[in-house]
């Protein structure tokens, strides 16, 4: 039970971390991040990285869908032309992460730019259909666009470098994809409390009742497109070191629905929510592959049936967790936290 | 007493494969897709696998050692192939694996020549993966579908139907389809054979029409389709037969198997392709004899297997030779001796499944023309087998 907790200064009103116990769990949070590549096999090193890649792509799309309410079907789009461009700039350049990494958000930015100015007009299921559009487009872009892209073959891409370091296995990824994850992070929690992060959730709850109360509504659209695709672009230049090749087969409309799966599994509108999506969109599917696998060495035949049942199951868990908390994992989180506050005292 | 009749049944169960599974066996993983949009393939590949090293457990495994099939299902995905690739290296860390695509390959092929070095097959015929340079740990178990045009172009160079042979490519706007056209045009110059159309169309398209007229106006002798399992050859072809035109239809591998005899039914009459390996039905083909006594024992309900059930045979006798040509010379089963071994493989008999192997840059360029007959409902030879030089 957590009692005593005064606010003596607007400092202490203001921290992202307000009381000791948050401070400590994160303290340890953070502790267990740096451990973990020295301890851990191949394996989970390996969807350790898979996990922050979908974190970061995952808080682009909770910015842009969850707080801002411009539905995007055209994410995958967006994480492909920054994995694009990352993988053009170091194969053909060499160049660093100080560049590639922010050269991919760029772009991938601008291409965000380009298809949210269609949001000023339409708004919902239109507005998919519009990012749909983007999706494919990308997509044929990344096929046909050969002196850039490679074609279907896509680029072979050299391990990510920074000065003299190189990083080329999962494990040295592993630094660079926690580090970009956590700043992405910290970044969203913070713009989720200031102006601009609310002039978002103004404009997702009531557009017109937002203008009226000064917001820019094209402004805030487009800040919103921008800021999402800059996650996915890096995102996408992430994904690309840690693939090692970009084909156009890696972003397809698929990936952009698992995307939505993601944010609204871990809750739409929270920053937390994008961390739990990822997590469980990534790991519950291996956990799953895990358990069947066990039936392997035993019933060889049975492994053939179990694989899809799988899918069925993970398909049953995404309706039940919405079912039941259509808020997200990250409610089912708040809800936890709230309980134990008090406890062992029910209000 | 129920309850312990269940559990000795249960304790037997566990026990009787960790016997059979001695500390000595060789171990082959895989990823497999079972599932997505392969599966109709993968579940085939995998059987065929799972089966051979059944099969050559059966008969006193590779020099008495037992080989031992790890896999786990891959969807067809490449981040969750490579998943399942790192599990089962962390896990049980096999000398050689089986991947599930091209995509798997290329991704992983870094750290296999650099890390894991193992031994590395795949349901891929990709001519990209057939290159002991880039790829040295890689091989194809099969002709690559640059090696399936070659032998096609090189059927139809010696069988014009007119002065000089003309064919059109018909392929699809993917890696699969692209892959080998930049060869087949190169090899159709060489041999004097007119390429009059290339058409490109989406996987699973069903108007055709414009295609078709294309075929009308072009008139090619043969068309060579590749890069589609089904859709839409067999709209192509009825197209074209509504419009009576006289074109032999050819297929890759993918497309050759009993599923697109099916579904063409008395139009599939005349369809031919190239299939590296003996099909089910060759019953006077001693290694498919074998595989047929195998699966009348252990499956007897199957009454068929499909070709992509006869390259998961194939691609499991490879693995087995490369071990087996390891422990005859006392080395030790690690990627580098395996690709030594391969290499190394010379008019290798295997029973008629294919001609006798060799491999040449990690890949096997061998094949041989088939043409469906939709009475009989199979593929019957109509070449011997080609051997591309």
């Amino acid at each position: 039970m957590r009692i005593g907790d005064f606010k003596e200064t607007y400092a202490a009103d203001e921290a992202l971390l307000r009381t000791p116990p948050v401070r400590f769990w994160m303290a340890a949070f953070g502790v267990a991040l740096v451990v973990f590549p020295w301890v851990a096999g191949d394996y989970l090193v390996y969807l350790a990285d898979l996990v922050g890649i979908t974190v970061v792509s995952a808080l682009g799309l909770n910015l842009l869908t969850g707080f801002t309410g411009q539905i995007s079907l055209g994410h995958a789009a967006f994480m492909g032309v920054g994995a694009y461009t990352a993988g053009a700039l170091s194969a053909r350049w060499g160049l660093g992460l100080w560049l590639t990494l922010p050269a991919a958000g760029a772009t991938a930015a601008l291409f965000g730019v380009v298809v949210g100015a269609p949001s000023l007009r339409i708004k919902g299921l239109y507005l998919a259909m519009a990012t749909l559009a983007a999706q494919v487009i990308a997509e044929f872009g990344f096929v046909h666009l050969e002196p850039v892209t490679g074609g279907i073959r896509g680029i072979n891409v050299p391990p990510a470098r920074l000065g003299p370091l190189e990083f080329s296995t999962d494990r040295a990824l592993y630094a660079v994809i926690v580090a970009v994850a956590a700043l992405g992070t910290w970044f969203a929690a913070n713009l989720k409390r200031s102006a601009p992060g609310r002039a978002f959730v103004a404009v997702r709850d009531r557009d017109i009742a937002a203008e009226i109360m000064g917001v820019p509504l094209f402004a805030t659209k487009l800040q919103a497109f921008a800021l999402g695709a800059f996650y996915a672009g890096v995102a996408g230049a992430l994904w690309a070191y840690f693939m090692k090749s970009v084909t156009p087969e890696h972003f397809p409309l698929s990936l952009s629905i698992h995307y939505l799966a993601v944010v609204i599994v871990g809750g739409l509108g929270t920053v937390i929510g994008s961390v739990f999506g990822a997590v469980f969109m990534t790991l519950v599917p291996e956990v799953l592959r895990g358990a069947a696998s066990l039936a392997r060495p035993y019933y060889p035949e049975a492994m053939v049936l179990l694989s899809p049942l799988t899918d069925v199951v993970f398909g049953g868990l995404i309706v039940g967790f919405l079912l039941f908390e259509p808020h997200g994992l990250a409610e089912i989180w708040q809800r936890t936290k709230r309980f134990f506050r008090l406890w062992p005292f029910v209000h | 007493m129920r309850r312990r009749v269940v559990a000795m049944a249960v304790g037997l169960c566990l026990s009787v494969p960790a016997l059979a599974l001695g500390a000595d066996t060789i171990k082959v993983g895989a990823s497999q897709p079972l599932t997505g949009r392969f599966a109709f393939a993968g579940v085939q590949l995998n059987q065929g696998l799972a089966d051979v090293f059944a099969w050559i457990n059966q008969n006193g495994g590779v020099k008495g050692r037992k080989i031992e099939y790890i896999f786990e299902d891959s969807g067809y995905q490449v981040d969750r192939a490579v998943a399942v690739f790192k599990k089962i290296m962390a896990e049980h860390k096999p000398p050689m694996f089986y991947g599930e695509s091209t995509g798997q390959g290329k991704v992983l092929a870094p750290e296999i020549t650099k890390t894991y070095k193992i031994l590395y097959g795949s349901t891929s015929f990709s001519s990209e993966l057939a290159n002991p340079e880039k790829y040295p740990y890689t091989f194809v178990s099969g002709p690559t579908y640059s090696d399936m045009f070659g032998v096609l172009l090189e059927y139809i160079a010696k069988n014009p139907k007119g002065s000089k042979p003309t064919v059109a490519f018909f392929y699809s706007d993917t890696e699969f389809g692209k892959d080998p056209i930049p060869y087949a045009r190169k090899k159709a110059k060489e041999l004097g054979v007119d390429v009059v159309a290339e058409i490109v169309t989406k996987v699973g398209a069903v108007d055709v029409t414009s295609e078709v007229l294309e075929l009308v106006k072009k008139k090619p002798q043969y068309v060579i389709i590749h890069g589609f399992v089904l859709s839409p050859i067999p709209q192509v072809i009825r197209g074209s037969r509504d419009y009576g035109l006289d074109i032999s239809f050819m297929g890759t591998f993918w497309s050759m198997s009993q599923m697109i005899i099916d579904k063409l039914g008395e139009d599939a009459d005349g369809y031919m392709g190239i299939n590296p390996y003996a099909y089910y039905y060759e019953t006077d083909v001693p290694m498919i004899q074998k595989i047929r006594a195998f699966n009348q024992k252990e499956h007897p309900d199957v009454k068929h297997r499909p070709n992509s059930y006869l390259q998961g045979w194939f691609t499991g006798m490879v693995f087995a030779k490369c071990a087996e040509i390891c422990l005859e010379n006392g080395w030790e089963l690690t990627g580098d001796n395996l690709v030594k071994a391969l290499e190394s493989i010379r008019d290798w008999d295997v029973g008629g499944l294919m001609p006798p192997v060799t491999f040449v840059n990690h890949k096997v360029p061998v094949g041989r023309v088939y043409r469906a007959d939709a009475a009989k409902k199979r593929f019957v030879p109509v070449s011997d087998w080609i051997r591309l030089q």
